[in-house]
Formats: C-alpha cells, sequence, structure tokens
C-alpha cells in the first residue's frame, strides 16, 4: 500500500496532539472532571481514526481490500468455534500473524475490525472503540517489530503475544474503572486487575501457545498468497 | 401489546433516523449523574426493550441486572470514602451514604446504557449499518459487508470440514490439547481454502469494474416525509436537552454532600424534554402496535 505520506503525517500528528488533548480538555471543563467514560469512548474512536482515514486514502488494491477481509473473517470465526474450549481465543494470535505478513497498518486494520465485526455477534456496546483500539494497537506493534521477517525470533513472538494479552486486559479494566466511577481511581483499578487477573493468565497463556505452534504454518501459507497474488509487496 | 412478533416501527424508518436517535440518547445517558435523568433513561429504556423483545426477555434481563445493581451500590464505599455521613467504619475506613448512592445511580446509568445498547443491536441491522458508513467510507464498509459475508460462509466450511474429520476418524484423543490439534487442523486447512477464494473473489470484481469512477448503488431506504419530521423532532429535542445539560441546570453533586434537589422551572422542563425524547421511541412502538392489531381485527 501506498500512501500520500505527508498529508497522513499532518492529520496524525493533529488527531493525537490536537484532538485528542482538546477531548480531555473539554472533559475537565465541561464536565468538572468526572464523566470520564464518555469522554474515553471519544478518544479510543479518535485514535483509531487516522488508521481508518490512511485505509481510505490508499489505493489498496480490491486483492488487498479482501486479503484483510478475508483475515478478519478467520479471526472472527476462530473466536466463535473455539468457544467449546474456554479461554482459547485465537483472535490475537491470529491478528498478530496477519500484522508479520502484511505490516503494521494491515495488522491494525485487522485488529480493529475484528473486534468491530465479533461484537456484531456478540453485542456492540461502549466497550466496542477500546476493544476495536486494543486489538488494533496489538497488530500495530507486531507489524513494527516482526514485518517482513520470514522467520520471526520465537522468543520475542511469544512475549509479544503474552504482552498482547496483558495489553488487552489492561484497557478493558480502565474502561470498566471509568465507567463506574466517572473519573480513573488506583482503588478500583487494583480491584479490577485483581478480578480479571485470571481470564489475563488464560489469555495469554493460550496466545503464547498459538503463537508457539502455528505461527510457522500460517506464516507459509500468508507469505506463498504474499507472492503468489502480488499484495502487500509495496 | 409488546411482544417480539408484531411490526415495529423502528425498524421501517430510516437507519439516519434511527442512528441518530440511539446515540443521541445514549450520548445524553452517559453525560449526566442527575439522577432523575438516569431515573427517566433507565424507565425509558426498559419501556423501549419491553416493546422491542417482548416481557419475558425484559423480565429476564432485569433479573440479572438487578443483582449487579445492587452489588455496585454496595460495594461502592468500599473504593470511595468521600461523603460526609459515615455509616460506619470497615479497617478504620469511612463507608459514607454518599458512595453508596453515587454507586446506585453509577450503576443505574450502566445498566440503562447496557439497554439502549441492546435495542440498537436489534434494531442497526448490518446492512443499515453498512448503508449509513458506505458513504463516509467507502473502502472500509466494503470490507465490513465482505467480513459479514465470509463469518457464516466460514463457520459452514468450517464445520464440513470439522464433520468429515470427525466421520473419517482423525479426531484422536478428548484432551484439551488434542481438541485444539485438531480444530487447529480445520482451522488451517480453512485459511488455505478462504485465501484462495477470496482472491478469485477480488479478481471477478475488478472484472467487473470494482472502484471505477461514476459508480453509484442502488438504496432501499426511502427517505420519506415520515422520516424528515422525525429526524427534525429528534434533532431539536438532542441539541435542547444537551445545551440544558451544558449549562448546568441539571448538575448535581454526590460528593461531599448530596445536593439537595431543585424543583425550579428550568430544570423541571428539562426533566420533562429528557423524557420525552427517551419515551418517544417507546410511544411509536405502541402506535405501531394499536395500528397493527386494528388493521388485523379488520381482516
Amino acid at each position: 500500500m501506498t500512501y500520500v505520506k505527508r498529508k497522513k503525517l499532518i492529520f496524525s500528528v493533529l488527531m493525537y496532539f490536537v484532538a485528542i488533548p482538546l477531548t480531555i480538555l473539554l472533559g475537565v471543563v465541561l464536565f468538572n472532571d468526572r464523566q470520564y467514560s464518555i469522554i474515553s469512548i471519544i478518544i479510543a474512536g479518535l485514535a483509531c481514526l487516522p488508521f481508518f482515514i490512511r485505509f481510505e486514502k490508499s489505493n489498496a488494491s480490491s486483492r488487498e481490500i479482501i486479503v484483510i477481509a478475508t483475515m478478519t473473517a478467520l479471526a472472527v470465526v476462530g473466536r466463535i468455534v473455539f468457544m467449546a474450549l474456554p479461554g482459547f481465543k485465537p483472535v490475537t494470535a491470529i491478528v498478530i500473524i496477519t500484522a508479520i505478513a502484511f505490516g503494521k497498518d494491515a495488522g491494525f486494520l485487522t485488529g480493529s475490525m475484528s473486534a468491530l465485526v465479533s461484537n456484531i455477534y456478540y453485542g456492540q456496546g461502549p466497550w466496542t472503540p477500546f476493544q476495536m483500539l486494543a486489538w488494533g494497537f496489538i497488530g500495530f506493534l507486531a507489524g513494527m517489530i516482526f514485518y517482513k521477517k520470514e522467520k520471526p525470533n520465537m522468543i520475542l513472538l511469544i512475549v509479544v503475544g503474552i504482552i498482547g494479552g496483558v495489553i488487552f486486559s489492561l484497557m478493558m479494566d480502565v474502561w470498566t474503572v471509568l465507567a463506574l466511577d466517572g473519573a480513573f481511581t488506583m482503588s478500583r483499578y487494583l480491584i479490577a486487575i485483581s478480578t480479571s487477573t485470571p481470564f489475563m493468565v488464560l489469555y495469554s497463556a493460550s496466545n503464547a501457545a498459538f503463537l508457539a505452534l502455528f505461527t510457522k504454518p500460517i506464516l507459509e501459507k500468508l507469505n506463498r498468497i504474499k507472492v503468489k497474488y502480488k499484495v502487500f509487496t509495496a | 401489546m409488546g411482544g417480539a412478533n408484531s411490526m415495529k416501527y423502528f425498524h421501517n424508518c430510516h437507519p439516519v433516523v434511527m442512528f441518530s436517535y440511539l446515540i443521541g440518547v445514549i450520548f445524553i445517558t452517559m453525560f449526566t449523574m442527575n439522577p432523575i435523568f438516569i431515573g427517566i433513561s433507565f424507565l425509558c429504556s426498559i419501556s423501549f426493550t419491553f416493546m422491542l423483545f417482548g416481557a419475558k426477555e425484559t423480565v429476564k434481563s432485569l433479573l440479572l441486572a438487578m443483582p449487579m445493581i445492587i452489588i455496585i451500590a454496595l460495594t461502592n464505599p468500599l473504593f470511595v470514602h468521600k461523603g460526609e455521613t459515615v455509616l460506619f467504619f470497615l479497617n478504620n475506613n469511612p463507608m459514607t451514604l454518599e458512595a453508596m448512592i453515587y454507586g446506585l445511580f453509577a450503576a443505574l446509568m450502566l445498566v440503562s446504557v447496557f439497554y439502549w445498547f441492546k435495542c440498537y443491536n436489534r434494531l442497526m441491522t448490518s446492512d443499515k449499518f453498512i448503508y449509513l458508513f458506505g458513504q463516509v467510507i467507502p473502502k472500509l464498509a466494503l470490507m465490513l459487508s465482505m467480513m459479514l459475508n465470509f463469518v457464516p460462509k466460514f463457520i459452514k466450511q468450517f464445520k464440513a470440514v470439522d464433520e468429515s474429520q470427525k466421520a473419517m476418524g482423525i479426531y484422536s484423543g478428548s484432551s484439551y490439547t488434542d481438541k485444539i490439534k485438531c480444530k487447529f487442523r480445520v482451522l488451517s486447512s480453512l485459511i488455505t481454502w478462504s485465501l484462495e477464494n477470496s482472491i478469485e473473489t477480488a479478481d471477478s470484481m475488478k472484472a467487473r469494474g470494482y472502484g471505477l469512477k461514476g459508480r453509484t448503488s442502488y438504496s432501499v431506504f426511502p427517505w420519506k416525509t415520515s422520516d424528515k419530521l422525525l429526524m427534525s423532532y429528534f434533532g431539536v429535542m438532542i441539541i435542547i436537552v444537551t445545551v440544558g445539560l451544558f449549562t448546568g441546570y441539571a448538575d448535581f453533586d454526590y460528593y461531599p454532600k448530596i445536593t439537595r434537589m431543585s424543583f425550579e422551572i428550568i430544570p423541571i422542563l428539562l426533566y420533562f424534554g429528557g423524557f420525552i425524547l427517551m419515551f418517544t421511541s417507546t410511544i411509536m412502538e405502541i402506535k405501531e402496535n394499536m395500528l397493527w392489531h386494528y388493521l388485523k381485527s379488520k381482516i
């Protein structure tokens, strides 16, 4: 994917250094520093926006669009078909592997769209923008570190998988606290973390296991598609 | 009245109207911690849920929500020690009445947002969602519509492969790791199949001129007069209520001491406006139901 780079950079900078601080200021002034739940939802949405706009402005081919759509659908299907095995959700792993093969932008899109689409099945809610941002960010991070590596460093990859699980859990806990208290309180955050720790551990472990076992076969398939059909080669 | 089977007004109104209404109402609910506003939103969200889902579903979800509300209200003093009215001390920490009441209304606010979203999920079908965003974000909307096509297709294929593998006796043990291994083998075959297939779809799209300039698309959602009227009504009401909330007439403090409710003319008008706005959805459905039963009785 090639982009209008300069324009895009200015937009991202504006978004991250002007729009988001303005939103926070709005929260302080208009809501007397109290209603951060709504502010945080807006911020999570704004943070996703530059990636989506970049994708809209790019001249991504129909093949590239459809490959991202397929990977996202696979991540969602993974979440649904593995439902019988508690705690084992391959979404994060599929997002990370997609990012390794196709780059950070494809990773962000796959991650955030997986959240949006799987919530069509599990129910949308105020948490949707958070999940979109969290999974998108994990994809982006993986793309930054591993892009184009035929054989990614397994230990580093597992570490990223574990961190991915932890990031996802910690970010969703922030949302829980904001939703209840309106503002961020450390004591509530610690309680939220402690109640979600078992899930976090299970989730991170399943990410690590999935990545350790299945990165190679899936990555081979994706790289084959990449070479055979010339997608994401730019 | 109610019931899940009769006609729904909001199913037939224009997606833009329905989307703006629900998002507006959800935002207003989250804007404020004013107990009266939250109470209004809570009641209206439940009545709308009742109209869309019927009594059984509503009662069932309320039975789940009520304990949650009570637990949040009772545990909030454990986290927040602000407030003047100390009820008792626990581990040298004051448990205050204010914190408990705040917890109650925070929980009610959350539950009302959940109920509005429940209605949103019922009304906002994926075709409407894609119609709404297809103009603004064509590529992402196209991607979204493809995903929504792929997901059931992939699940079907997954089941087909899964069952044939089971029939062939390839599934080895019944332990957790064995299950994962077998499921992964199916997923792996699904990945190859789906990627190859989807590339074919992409080429076919390209051959038919996808992305060329000047292509139009067909819309199944007519912009009726009733939609225009309803949209302007919702727009005006949402703006009035939001501005009213911003001007601080409905400000409410829980700490250190709970504000006394003011019953002056402006706050009361504001509550009334909020009620009218949030109750409109229920009224529309009641009206539609009555019309439905009336027409049915004539057959």
